[in-house]
C-alpha cells in the first residue's frame, strides 16, 4: 500500500503481462533510460526502485518486474498483493498478449488491491507497421476497466516517463490514517514534472 | 575455449575446439563480451605461470587416466574410489575434459547411447506447441555470449532444438523460461544431441532425484526448495531468518531462479560452472549450500537493511563473495542432507494435495529404467518416450 508521511509516498508497484511484451524493457528505460535490444528474458522477479519528484510529493516507487510467462502464475501473487499500483503490458504487434493482458486485468480486479491504480500500456508502438492491436480497442477496453491507457516504446522511450509519472499522481496522498473522510487529491495536468516524452 | 567448440558431433575424448576465430569485440575466457575493458592490468596478472601451467597439466593427466578413453574407465573408478572422485570434482573439473565428465557424472551418456535416433527424430519431424514461446526467448538467453549472439547462428539454432526436442519429448512440461540458460549453458561444453540427454538425465532423474518438478505447472519442486531454503536460513542464521520474516522477504524474491535455472543465470561464470560440476555429481543440494554460504558471507551486512536495500542485496552480492575458490569451501561447511530430507517430509506434510507432489519429490528413477529396452522407443512412435510414461506402464 502506499504509505505517506507529509509528502514522502512509497508505493509498490508491479509489472504483468505476457513474456516478451517488453516489460523488463519498459523498466530498464525508466530506470535506467537504456534499452537493450536482446533484453535477456527474466527468471522469477527483478525489483527495481526509483524516486519521482512530483509537485505535490516525492513518491518512491518499488518495482517488481515479473517473469510473464504462464507457467510462472503460481509466483505473481506475491507480487500483486500489496501493490498499490500496476502496469499491465502487452505488445501491439500481438493479439495474444492483448487477450493475457485482459486475464491478468480480471485477476487483479479479483485478487488484487481494490484501490490499486493500473495502468495498461500497449508496447512496442514504434513497429506501427505490425500493429494487430488496435489504439481505439485497447483503449475503449481501458475505460469500461477503470485504467489509463498508453501506447509506449521501450526502444524509442515514448510514453515511458509519462505512464509511470502518471501512476505516481494517481496514487492517493498523504492522509490521515485513520480519516474514512479522507479526499483522495486528484491530478491536474501542472503537476507534470519534468518528463519529457508526452508528445505522442 | 568451450565457447568455440564447433565440433557438434558426440564429444570425443581428444575434444578438440579447432580453430579460434578472432572476436571482434573483446571476450573473456568463457565467450562472454567483456563489459568494462578497464580489467586489462587484471588480465595480465591473471596469465598463468609456468609452475601454475604445469600443475594444470599434470591434473588433466590424471583425470584423464581417472576416466579412460572415451570414458570406459570412469565406471570402474568411481566404483572403487567414490571419495576420490567428489574431492577432485568438489576442485574443479578440468575445463577441456569438463563436457565429456558432465555426461559420464550425469548418466546422460548412457541414455544417447541406448536411445539412438530419437534425438533426430524429436527435432526433425515432431512440432511442439511450446515454438512460438522458444523463438521468443532464444536471443535472450546468454545474450553476452558470442555462441548464442548471431541471429540464427550455430548458438542460437542448437539451442532451439534442444528446447524444442525436450518441449516434445515431455508435452506436459512443453518449454519453461528458464530452461534456456540450463541448455544454454551445456551446449558451451557438448553437442545438441548430447546437451538434450543432459536436460532428460537432469528432468527424469536419471542418477538424483528427479527435477522436473522445477518446470511442471505450479512449479511445486520450486516451492518445496524455497519452502526448505527458507526453514535452513533460520536454521543456521536465525538472526537473519528472523530479519527476514519482520522486512516480509520472500525466498522466491531472491531464490526462485536460482532453482529453477541451477544458477546459471546471472552468476558469474567461474563459479556457474564450479557449481554444475558439483552438482551433477552430488545433487541439488549444492544449491541449498551455495545459497546458505552467500548468505553467510553477507550475513552482518544484510541483517541491517531495510526491504528496499535487502532485495537488490540479495539479487547482486558483492564480487569478492563470488569467487568460487572462497565460496565453495564455505558451502560445503553446511552440511545439509539430513535437514533437507526432514524438510522435505515436512513440506509433504503440509502440502497432503497429491495433485501438487506427482512426480516432484519422488525418490530417484529406479536403475532398471535406464535398461535399454525401457528407455528406447521405437522409432515410429515417440510420443512420449518419457520414464514417466514407462513407469506407468510398468506399475
Ligand atoms: N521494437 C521494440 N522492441 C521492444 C520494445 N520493448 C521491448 N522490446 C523487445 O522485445 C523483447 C522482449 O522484451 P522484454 O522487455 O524482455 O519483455 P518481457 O518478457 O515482457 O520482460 C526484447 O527483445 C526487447 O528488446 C519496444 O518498445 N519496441
Ligand atoms: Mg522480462
Amino acid at each position: 500500500m502506499a504509505t505517506a508521511g507529509n509528502s514522502n509516498i512509497n508505493a509498490k508497484l508491479v509489472l504483468l503481462g505476457d513474456m516478451g511484451a517488453g516489460k523488463s524493457s519498459l523498466v530498464l528505460r525508466f530506470v535506467k533510460g537504456q534499452f537493450l535490444e536482446f533484453q535477456e528474458s527474466t527468471i522469477g522477479a527483478a525489483f527495481f526502485s526509483q524516486t519521482l519528484a512530483l509537485s505535490d510529493a516525492t513518491v518512491k516507487l518499488e518495482i517488481w518486474d515479473t517473469a510473464g510467462q504462464e507457467r510462472y502464475h503460481s509466483l505473481a501473487p506475491m507480487y500483486y498483493r500489496g501493490a498499490s499500483a500496476a502496469i499491465i503490458a502487452y505488445d501491439i504487434t500481438n493479439t495474444e498478449s492483448f487477450e493475457r493482458a485482459k486475464k491478468w486485468v480480471d485477476e487483479l480486479q479479483k485478487q488484487g488491491n481494490p484501490n490499486m491504480v493500473t495502468a495498461l500500456a500497449g508496447n512496442k508502438a514504434d513497429l506501427e507497421e505490425n500493429r494487430k492491436v488496435a489504439a481505439e480497442e485497447a483503449k475503449a477496453y481501458a475505460e469500461v476497466n477503470g485504467l489509463f491507457f498508453m501506447e509506449t516504446s521501450a526502444k524509442t522511450a515514448v510514453n515511458v516517463n509519462d505512464i509511470f509519472y502518471e501512476i505516481a499522481r494517481r496514487l492517493p496522498r498523504a492522509q490521515p490514517a485513520q480519516n474514512p473522510g479522507g479526499m483522495i487529491l486528484t491530478n491536474t495536468p501542472s503537476e507534470i514534472a519534468q518528463s519529457s516524452n508526452c508528445c505522442s | 575455449m568451450a565457447a568455440n567448440n564447433t565440433d557438434r558431433g558426440t564429444s570425443s575424448f581428444d575434444f578438440d575446439p579447432g580453430p579460434v576465430p578472432a572476436p571482434s569485440r573483446p571476450v573473456d575466457r568463457f565467450g562472454f563480451v567483456k563489459q568494462d575493458q578497464s580489467g586489462s592490468p587484471d588480465e595480465l596478472a591473471k596469465c598463468k605461470s609456468v609452475a601454475e601451467q604445469e600443475r594444470d597439466g599434470r591434473r588433466i593427466r590424471k583425470w584423464r587416466k581417472m576416466i579412460g578413453v572415451d570414458g570406459s574407465d570412469w565406471k570402474h573408478y568411481v566404483r572403487r574410489k567414490p571419495q576420490v572422485v567428489k574431492r577432485r570434482i568438489r576442485m574443479g573439473i578440468p575445463d577441456c575434459l569438463r563436457g565429456l565428465v558432465w555426461q559420464l557424472i550425469s548418466g546422460s551418456r548412457d541414455l544417447l547411447l541406448m536411445n539412438p535416433g530419437v534425438y533426430e527424430q524429436l527435432v526433425i519431424y515432431e512440432t511442439s506447441a511450446s515454438e512460438m514461446d522458444i523463438i521468443r526467448d532464444i536471443s535472450r538467453t546468454f545474450p553476452s555470449h558470442i555462441f548464442f549472439q548471431q541471429r540464427h547462428g550455430l548458438g542460437q539454432r542448437s539451442l532451439y532444438n534442444v528446447l524444442k526436442a525436450y518441449s516434445v519429448y515431455d508435452r506436459d512440461v512443453g518449454y519453461v523460461q528458464g530452461m534456456g540458460f540450463v541448455a544454454g549453458l551445456l551446449l558451451l561444453y557438448m553437442s545438441e544431441e548430447d546437451a538434450f540427454w543432459l536436460v532428460v538425465a537432469l528432468l527424469k532423474g536419471a542418477v538424483h532425484a528427479p527435477m522436473e518438478g522445477l518446470y511442471q505447472v505450479g512449479l511445486p519442486l520450486v516451492q518445496q526448495y524455497l519452502f526448505q531454503f527458507e526453514h535452513l536460513v533460520k536454521e543456521y542464521m536465525p538472526q537473519l531468518g528472523e530479519h527476514f520474516s519482520e522486512e516480509m522477504i520472500n525466498p522466491s524474491m531472491y531464490g526462485s531462479q536460482w532453482f529453477i535455472t541451477v544458477f546459471s543465470y546471472s552468476f558469474p561464470f567461474p563459479l556457474v560452472l564450479r557449481i554444475w560440476d558439483i552438482f551433477l555429481y552430488e545433487g541439488i543440494k549444492i544449491v541449498f549450500q551455495v545459497g546458505l554460504a552467500l548468505m553467510r558471507c553477507c550475513h552482518d551486512d544484510l541483517v541491517k537493511l531495510p526491504f528496499e536495500k535487502l532485495v537488490p542485496a540479495l539479487r547482486n552480492f558483492p564480487k569478492d563473495t563470488l569467487n568460487p575458490n572462497m565460496l565453495l569451501p564455505l558451502a560445503f561447511s553446511f552440511k545439509v542432507s539430513k535437514h533437507l530430507d526432514e524438510l522435505q517430509h515436512e513440506y509433504e506434510k503440509r502440502n497432503k494435495d497429491p495433485i501438487h507432489h506427482e512426480g516432484s519429490t519422488s525418490k530417484s528413477v529406479d536403475h532398471k529404467l535406464l535398461d535399454k529396452s525401457v528407455m528406447k522407443t521405437q522409432s515410429h512412435d515417440i510420443e512420449k518416450p518419457t520414464f514417466t510414461q514407462e513407469k506407468k506402464d510398468q506399475g
